[in-house]
This record gives C-alpha cells, structure tokens and sequence, in this order.
C-alpha cells in the first residue's frame, strides 16, 4: 500500500504554518512532494536546474545560505522556507545556494501548494507575512484585550437596533426577533429616549395583557440610565453593577444618538477577572497588615485570569499601578506616623515600573526627589520615609533591589538642582558602565509627592540628552546586546540553565528595544517613560518612521507576552522563555523579531553614532 | 559482480532502502509481519513511491508487537505474503536493494522467496550498517556498542531524528542514510559500483 512516512507528516505538522492542517490536507501536500539530500556538490543538479518557481522549499535538516529573490542571501535551516518569492509574486529569480551543512529539503510543488493556500487564507497569509517580513505583525494584531483601558466605541461589540418612538409593541417585537436582539433603543430626532428588552415585553405586556397595538413609548423605559461613548468598559460595568441593569446604551455625548449598547454578556465576555477590584481594595487598605495581604493575592490574580495572550499586554501596566498605589499608600501610613513632609518632595519610580511594563520578577526601582537641599533633620525624615516604604514595599512582595537603587539609599534621594548637576555629569562621562548605570534613570515617572519637580528636571535635562555625543554612546551600548540568534537564524540559548532551550527575553531582546526607544525618545526630547508609549508618540514624527517604530512596539509587544506567559504558566519569575513552549509559528515570529531587532540596532548606529558600532 | 554493473555509477542507480518487521532475529524461523519500501536516485526521494505492507501471518508475534505495536489482529487483517513478495521483486527489479543490517533481512527474505517457490533474482544489495562498520573501522578498533545502529548512523550524518519505528520508517530512514553516507564518502558522485566493494557494504547476489 502506497503510503507517506509518518516522519513527513510530523515534520510538516510541525512546521508553521501547517501545523492545523487537517490529516487530509497534509497527506495531500506530502504525497506529491520530494525529500531531498541536498550537499554542495549535488545542490545544482537538484534545486538549480528546476524551472524557477515550481516548488516551495522547507529545510528539514542543514544549514543553507538561500538567495531566491532581489534581497539578499540569507543563512537558514532547520524548518525555515525558501522558495515564496517566485510563488507568491510569480517571479522567476534564479535560485542560489550555497551548503554550509548537507541536509534534507522537502520541494513542495507549485500548484499543490497554490491549492491548499487559497483553501486555506491563514496559511496564504503566513507566506505573505514572511514575504515582507512582517510575521510577527500577525502576533499582535489579534489583540483584542486591551479592554480595560479602551474607550467604549472602540470596545463595542454589540448591534445597535433603534427604531422611531412612534411604532407600537407589536412592531417593535418584530425588529427585535427579525435583528435577534435582546433590547431595543426607542429614538426621536436620532437621540435616544427609552429602551425596550424582552422583560419589558413579557412584564409590562403579556402579564398585563396589553393589546399589541399599544404605543410601544408606554412600556418603555423612558430616559434610560446610558454612557457616553468616551468612558471605558469598567465604567459601563460599574454603573451597571450600581442600578442593577443589564442592558446599557452608550451614546454620543452632547446629541445623545445612540452608537452602541453594552450588554451583561458582553462584561462577561471582555472580563477576565477582576484585577481591577482588587486594585481599588488595595487603594482602600487603611494599614501594612491589610495592603501586604491584598498584594500578595496580585500574582494569583494573573495566574488564574490572564489566559489569552492578549491578557499580557495590560498585565503589566496592571502591575506597576498596583505598585503606584501600594507606594502611595505607604507614604500616606509614614505620614501618619511622621507628620507631614517639611519640604516638597516627589517619589520617583525608574526602570519597569517607570515604564509600566513590571513582571513578576521585576525588583522596586525608586528614589526621592526634592525641591530643595535638605537640612540635616529633613534630610532624616526622608531618610526614614525611604526606608519605610522600600521595606513595606518588599513586604507586598515587590523585591528590594539587588543594585540598591531604592529611595533607602542616600544617592538616590537627590534635590531637584543636584539632580540637573549629575544629569551634566553623565554627559562629560558616558563610559560604557556610565550607561549601564545612568540608563535606568532615563526611564521616570512620578508616583506621589509634587509631580512637577519631576517636569522642572525634565525640562532643564531636555537639552543635556539631545546631545549628539550622549546619543552615540546610547545608540553604541544598545548595539551590544545580541539577539539569540546564530549565522543560520538558529536559536542560540543561554549556557548553564536549568533548561537547555532558555533565551533570556529580557536581555537579549526586550531591554534592547527599551534601549532603542529611549534614545529616539531623548533625541525627540520625549519625557513619558514608556517603551510602548514612547514608540506610538515616536511614530507620530520623528527620527523613526512610523512604520519602524510600529515595527517595535509590535515586536516589544510579542516578546512581552511570551515573557508573561512563561512566567505565569511556568509559575516562575524569571525571563527565561523555553523555546520548547512555543508553537511553531511563534518559533518562527520570534526568529522574525530577533531579526527586526538586529536591524534597528544597526539603523540606530548610523543614525546616532555615525556609523561606528 | 559482473563487470557490466560494475561499471555502473552509483549516481545513475535507482536505490530501494526495504526494511522487514520480523518476529524474530533468527533467519531461519522468523517470519515476517510487514514490509516498507522507498525508492530514490542521486539523493531525490519521492514520497509516493514508498510502500508499507502488513503481511498476514499465524506465527507466534514474539517480541514483535512490542517494538513494531502490530497485535495478532493487524496481522489477520495482512496481505498474503506471496502478494507482498511479488511485489518487491516487480517494483525491485534492476534497483540496488538497501538494508540496514542485510545479513538479517536478505537471509529472511532469501528463505522466504525459496518456500514461496520464487525465482531468486540477480540483485545488487548495499548494507548501511556494513559502510558504516567500514567507516567507523578507520577510527576504531573495537566498535562502541550501538555505533552502528540506524538512529546512531543517521546521526552522526546529521539527519533528524526518525521516531517513529515501523518498517515504512525505517526504510525510508535508511534511504536517507544511504545518500548521507554516499554523498559523503564520494562528494562528487563519481565512484563506480565496482569501486565500492573494497567497504564490503556492497555485493551483488545472484540465484
């Protein structure tokens, strides 16, 4: 009997994007297809000679270095692609090839393969993707769990059915059956007057037995309670918690014509949990005791409500506002105990919680700035202050920082005229460990205390960072990390783990595109500290194109929720992501990013260091 | 080997790796329960050319089942074993035949093709394990154990790893091994079949 080895059909469902093709499809795909033993000798005979275009090539074992189209070569193996060009835009660029490690390839043939991909549009848009090497934009625009924060237009997921107050009962039952909605928004002039729900129709009717014919603005309820379509989801779901009602319409402020209705189903739908409830206990706990026992309850939290990948990307956010409330809380406690402060002061946070991109693993970076040089006495009481809420912060389980940037620490409680002084310092002495150092310190946000001693620093430490010899040195140490990635776009993991496939996200990648978005940020004289928000303000104008900063935030955005998620599923705290957890495509989406990553630290050089790296 | 296959270049012969499930690894009573086969030349291997057949047999499974997973009922279920002959030998003819350890599976089929009363054909067989004997021999006096199986073979010639472990697999594993292992003793191809012999991984049989 006839019949494809199992050897194929895994290797193939374990290659992106086949891995959820049916077994039909996949026999289908390997039965016309040729596996071939591919050395430097025979490459010619076996892949040159082939009319260009024909096949679609899969690496299953090898180290190959491919130029297939007008780009250039470029080092693949083990379940990389080659080929796509020719197919997709029906081209014919001779093929070359040079073998660095003999191997297996799998031709797979043209019409075969043209078939399944306009049976299957994911599959089309995979090779698309890879074609403009846009792969991990796939990753992210799924996204649909930034819920939370969203306003409420951009969140509504349900039809809006109106109809004109002068319809009776009978016809406004028939648009609702005929539209298969629950509720009805009773309009006159196109603003909102009254709503109508199946309860309405079977309390307010049939119990009473109504005749049909009854003017349908006599059951309603007149004037609903609604929302305006500018507030969030949480919003709708509080005041629909307040009146008891499952039903709200959202509608434009000012004109009140309806544009959406959100529905209990659809709270339920969008919430995964309620981190938020415990935020507001948190900012609620009137001592320690209190604020330590709800904080420790966070990271359950998240390990059993952030389940979709979309879920990670507020995960953070969520977190450093938590810290944010926790550290004002327990300034507030100090203060009980101390009285006021004698001078203005502003509690400063740095680095992931500046950034408001936290994990789990992340220690408390922070500091305390203020208005002026402390006497003595004050300078104790702020002394006591940072040592109080350093220490009742790692209590909250927020770990004490190994590098001891803490408000604890007498360097970093600065006044507003010595910080201006050191930020003039760093640009005499921007050594390699200079940057190492000072590089947390450009990542700052105001947390408590009087928040506009942080803008007057910002703004007497705008120039200083526009420097262009500040910015080289930036733009070189950001040159330094490595993406994990060898010549043949293999994975290269970190040696001396407890498992042998662990990248160190946070090294090798994520901190490289806080790097790279801090420096356009400085140059554009930017304040706000975060990767995400700067790289958005950045693609609004500036020395990045919109679509390389797109490009990053995407990228940064990816990388973020593989590190959640290996954190929360892995119930560790550490960045290092096994390369075992991850589906193929996302193999093959994080290859993608490394590589966009390579290439933005090469652009920044040129564009801050002139060149030299 | 007569000089007219002699002179034949290994690059120009169609190779079919064939694996044999056996229920035993005595030639002389173990019979078998199923048969892969995969065909190539010059390192191009087509996937619909490979062949997997369940023989139909009585004789006690012995440790079979427990490497192969095929039960006593697959086996009812099987082909006539004449059938499965004779179609190796029509879709075998004037290929090189490739065992992973030949002195095993030849010397089974050899017996088999003898009761089934079939013509025993001329055939040109080449061993894996044999040329990988050959080439570890230069490096080592006393083989390490298990340096010569087809999972070690393949690896060491970097091919991936073949998990799953029928007949079908391990044809077409050993096929894959035969091109690694030719391609890197004779990168340019140009070797006659004649000048192989001196591994002893190839030898021409006749009835």
């Amino acid at each position: 009997m006839q019949q494809v080895p199992s050897q194929i059909l895994t290797f193939l469902n374990s290659a992106a994007p086949f891995e959820h093709l049916e077994a039909n499809a996949l026999n289908q795909l390997a039965v016309s297809s040729e596996l071939l033993y591919v050395t430097a000798e025979n490459w010619s005979e076996l892949l040159g000679k082939r009319q260009p275009g024909q096949d679609l090539f899969l690496i299953q074992s090898g180290q190959f270095s491919v130029r297939d189209s007008e780009s250039q070569s470029r080092a693949i193996s083990e379940g990389d692609y080659f080929g796509y060009h020719n197919l997709l835009d029906d081209t014919e660029h001779a093929l070359t090839l040079q073998v660095d490690s003999p191997g297996l390839i799998l031709a797979i043939k043209r019409e075969v393969i043209k078939r399944l991909l306009s049976a299957y549009p994911t599959c089309e848009q995979f090779f698309l993707n890879l074609k403009e090497d846009t792969l991990h934009h796939q990753a992210v625009n799924d996204t649909n769990s930034l819920w939370l924060t969203k306003p409420l237009s951009e969140a509504l997921g349900q039809k809006l059915v109106c109809a004109e107050a002068s319809i009776d009962i009978q016809q406004a039952a028939q648009v609702m059956s005929a539209s298969g909605v629950s509720s009805l928004m009773i309009t006159t002039a196109d603003a909102l007057m009254g709503i109508v729900t199946d309860r309405d129709i079977r309390n307010r009717v049939v119990a009473k037995g109504l005749p049909f014919t009854t003017p349908v603005t006599q059951i309603m309820t007149a004037r609903p309670i609604h929302i305006t379509a500018q507030r969030t989801m949480f919003d709708a779901l509080c005041m629909m918690t307040e009146h008891n009602i499952h039903h709200l319409p959202v509608v434009e402020a000012g004109s009140m014509a309806p544009i959406g209705l959100v529905s209990a189903t659809d709270i339920i739908r969008h919430q995964r949990g309620n981190i938020l409830f415990l935020i507001d206990e948190l900012a609620k706990a009137e001592n320690l005791y209190e604020l330590t026992r709800l904080a420790w309850q966070i990271p359950h939290y998240f390990t059993k409500h952030a389940l979709r990948m979309g879920d990670f990307d507020i995960v953070g956010k969520v977190l450093s506002q938590a810290t944010d409330i926790m550290t004002r809380r327990l300034i507030t406690f100090f203060q009980q105990q101390s009285g006021p402060a004698p001078i203005d002061f502003c509690w400063l946070v740095y680095g992931s919680q500046a950034r408001e991109d936290q994990t789990l693993g992340s220690d408390q970076d922070n500091g305390l700035l203020l208005a002026k040089k402390p006497t003595q006495q004050q300078a104790e009481y702020f002394a006591q202050m940072g040592e109080y809420v350093c220490q009742g912060l790692g209590k909250c389980g927020i770990k004490l920082c190994d590098g001891n940037v803490m408000a604890s620490n007498p360097k970093l409680r600065v006044h507003l005229q010595g910080a201006i002084e050191e930020a003039h310092r760093w640009l005499q002495a921007p050594t390699p460990q200079a940057i190492l150092e000072f590089n947390i310190y450009l990542d700052v946000r105001a947390v408590a205390g009087n928040k506009s001693l942080l803008d007057q620093l910002h703004q007497a430490r705008l120039g200083v960072f526009k420097q262009p010899l500040f910015l080289a040195a930036l733009a070189r140490h950001a040159n330094e990390a490595r993406v994990p990635l060898s010549v043949f776009q293999k994975f290269t993991y970190e040696k001396g783990r407890k498992y042998s496939d662990s990248i160190d996200i946070k090294a090798r990648a994520v901190a490289t595109i806080n790097n790279l978005a801090r420096i356009y940020a400085l140059a554009a004289g930017l304040t706000m500290p975060g990767t995400v928000a700067r790289l958005d303000a950045l693609a609004k104008g500036s020395a990045l194109s919109a679509k390389d900063a797109q490009n990053l935030r995407d990228i940064w955005l990816l990388l973020n929720r593989l590190r959640w998620r290996h954190q929360l599923r892995n119930h560790v705290s550490d960045n290092l992501i096994r390369v075992r957890d991850l589906s193929s495509i996302e193999k093959h989406q994080l290859k993608a990013a490394f590589q966009s990553i390579k290439r933005a630290q090469q652009a920044v050089v040129v564009k801050f260091s002139g060149g030299i790296g | 080997m007569p000089g007219n296959i002699a002179s034949l270049h290994w690059l120009d012969c169609e190779f079919m790796a064939i694996d044999l499930e056996l229920t035993s690894l005595n030639p002389k009573d173990s019979a078998i329960t199923s048969v892969g086969w995969a065909e190539g030349k010059a390192g191009k291997m087509a996937l619909n050319q490979c062949e997997h057949h369940v023989v139909m047999t009585f004789a006690p499974l012995n440790q079979s089942p427990v490497i192969h997973g095929l039960t006593q009922a697959h086996l009812k279920a099987g082909k006539p074993l004449l059938y499965c002959l004779q179609t190796l030998l029509e879709k075998g003819r004037d290929k090189i035949w490739v065992f992973h350890n030949a002195n095993l599976d030849w010397a089974v089929l050899h017996r088999q093709f003898q009761q089934h009363g079939l013509r025993i054909p001329q055939v040109i067989i080449f061993d894996t394990l044999q040329f990988a004997v050959y080439q570890l021999a230069k490096q080592h006096q006393v083989l390490p154990s298990q340096s010569a199986s087809l999972t070690v073979c393949r690896q060491r010639l970097g091919l991936p790893l073949a998990t799953a472990h029928d007949a079908l697999e391990d044809a077409f594993a050993t096929l894959q091994l035969v091109f690694a292992q030719l391609y890197e003793f004779d990168p340019k191809a140009q070797l006659r079949l004649g000048e192989l012999l001196h591994t002893g991984a190839i030898r021409y049989v006749s009835a």
